[in-house]
């Protein structure tokens, strides 16, 4: 029983920073940023759905749309200010990091004045019913979160492959120069990729809020989280970022079961340190392919 | 007949290097233009400064009656694709081209007009009319093809939109002779219909008899029949 309870614990918080993982890997294959704001934009999306709760409604579905709605707006906040005006100008890579950085800072600053030290907790949106899986006791915020993360990455990877703007995002992602002489405005397509990615943190956020509290710094683990795995998959390529965040999240769960909690964050960095020794571009490597610089 | 391109004392560059020297040159409606000259003499640079993708520029680009130069020190490709947006098609030299994308995906990000987005099935079926070996080849990741397809691809991918200016920059480049000038036939089988195309070439033979007239380039310079206006006086 217990090997099974290790690895339902995994999946569940892998589906979490495999969201936010994702999405760092899209905006740096598709718009060269390293988007370090994704802490500000997982705390926005907390703060977000627990004033919906406060103010507006605690249905669970209005929260999750909450956290997801705020998240994109967070996402196109970060885009117009540190994107558009810096896309273009030299050393983007690094002044592009730096500016995101200090968002994800300044952000968790503002929260803190703005919502006090005190954490926050969103009601539960599963409800507390339990499932026998072939003698596995599955709880239902496990379920709920894997499948709600499953729909996203579904929804979005359908996008992708589906759509005008998808096509133009993939088109971004192989050859950003090809792309701007086909006609595909990178300052456009940038609102529409921190837009999705953004979604995509909101909803790790909400999810992660059922085990979680949300506080002013808490967007800071899920960030560095986030950032590891996808360096660890490869940045750039979404199968090797699911990859790295099952794998992670299995070093994360059997830590918890056989070492204890506060080894977690030392058994995962070895873990990543070792994947990149090994192999230098991570386990599926598509950075050079996907951006030549 | 009505200017399509109308350049008047274009320079261009990147950074300290100032490739391109004063230019004129005018483009008609219908006209098919060859410019010629050395490897590393500005044609592409010509091109590039067209689309607002040197390192810096400085004079007028009119594209059909429309300002489309503008004094820039940074930022290439900032305004391309508003510029391709009004009107131009380019098929860059070598790859320039999705690798992951397929054929089909690549032909369909050249449709970049919403008109041309809605008809997007009869203008797949055109281009592959001109380039019957992609027909074949729709599912296929462009990464895969051979340089004579790709060069096939990234030509049709102009095609895909009606745009006024063609720029074809260099078709033949680094393809076996004999593909090289079946790139160049379907190249000069395309009906303009009012539009102009302009042709970058190191091989005169291929262009020579052709087209229009024939543009030389030497040192960032203009050799040649720069403006039309002669030849219009014989026709």
């Amino acid at each position: 029983m217990d090997i099974f309870f290790v690895l339902t614990n995994a999946i569940t918080v892998a589906c979490i920073y495999g969201l936010i993982a994702i999405a760092v890997s899209i905006t740096w294959s598709s718009l060269g940023l390293i988007n370090l704001a994704y802490g500000f934009v997982f705390t926005f999306a907390g703060y977000g759905a627990w004033l919906v709760a406060q103010h507006i409604n605690d249905h669970p579905a209005l929260i999750a749309a909450a956290g997801i709605a705020m998240g994109a707006a967070a996402g196109v906040l970060v885009c117009l200010v540190v994107f558009i005006p810096l896309h273009d100008k030299p050393n983007f890579t690094t002044r592009g990091m730096i500016a995101t950085l200090a968002i994800s800072l300044i952000g968790s600053q503002s929260f803190l004045m703005f919502f006090g030290p005190r954490p926050k907790s969103l009601p539960e949106l599963f409800g507390f019913w339990t499932l026998d899986l072939f003698g596995v006791r599955l709880t239902s915020d496990k379920i709920g979160i894997v499948v709600c993360s499953a729909l996203m990455l579904f929804l979005v990877v359908r996008w992708m492959r589906g759509s005008r703007r998808g096509l133009e995002i993939r088109a971004m992602m192989m050859n950003p120069h090809a792309a701007s002489i086909v006609g595909i405005g990178i300052r456009s397509t940038g609102i529409y990729v921190m837009a999705v990615t953004g979604a995509m943190g909101g909803l790790a956020s909400v999810l992660l809020s059922q085990t979680y509290y949300i506080a002013p710094f808490n967007g800071l683990t899920p960030l560095i989280k986030g950032v590891s795995i996808a360096l660890c998959g490869g940045l750039g390529s979404v199968q090797g970022a699911v990859i790295a965040a099952i794998l992670l999240g299995l070093v994360e769960a059997l830590t918890n079961e056989f070492l204890g909690g506060q080894y977690v964050l030392m058994t995962q960095f070895l873990f990543i340190i070792a994947v990149l020794v090994v192999r230098p571009r991570g386990i599926s490597g598509l950075l050079d392919k996907a951006r030549e610089q | 007949m009505s200017e399509i391109l109308k350049v008047e004392g274009l320079s261009a560059g990147y950074g300290p290097l100032r490739v391109l020297h004063d230019l004129d040159l005018v483009i008609n409606a219908g006209e098919r233009v060859g410019i010629v000259g050395l490897n590393g003499h500005g044609k592409t640079t010509l091109f590039y400064a067209i689309a607002g993708l040197t390192g810096w520029q400085r004079g007028s680009i009119e594209l059909a009656g429309k300002q489309i130069g503008r004094t820039r020190s940074q930022g290439p490709g900032r305004y391309t694709h508003q510029i391709v947006r009004q009107g131009l098609a380019i098929m860059p030299q070598g790859d320039e081209i999705f690798n992951g994308l397929t054929v089909e995906e690549h032909l369909d990000s050249g449709a970049f007009t919403p008109e041309a987005w809605r008809t997007r099935k009869e203008r797949k079926e055109r281009v592959l009319d001109i380039f019957q070996p992609l027909r074949k080849l729709m599912k296929t990741p462009v990464g895969r093809l051979s340089g004579g397809e790709r060069r096939m691809v990234s030509i049709g991918r102009g095609l895909m939109t009606d745009a006024r200016l063609y720029l074809a920059d260099e078709p033949s480049l680094g393809l076996a002779p004999k593909i090289g000038s079946a790139v160049m036939d379907a190249l000069l089988q395309i009906d303009l219909k009012g539009s102009a195309m302009f042709i970058a070439e190191q091989n005169v033979a291929l262009l020579e008899g052709r087209v229009d007239r024939i543009i030389g380039m030497h040192a960032g310079k203009l050799k040649g029949e720069a403006s039309a206006a002669s030849r219009l006086g014989e026709r």
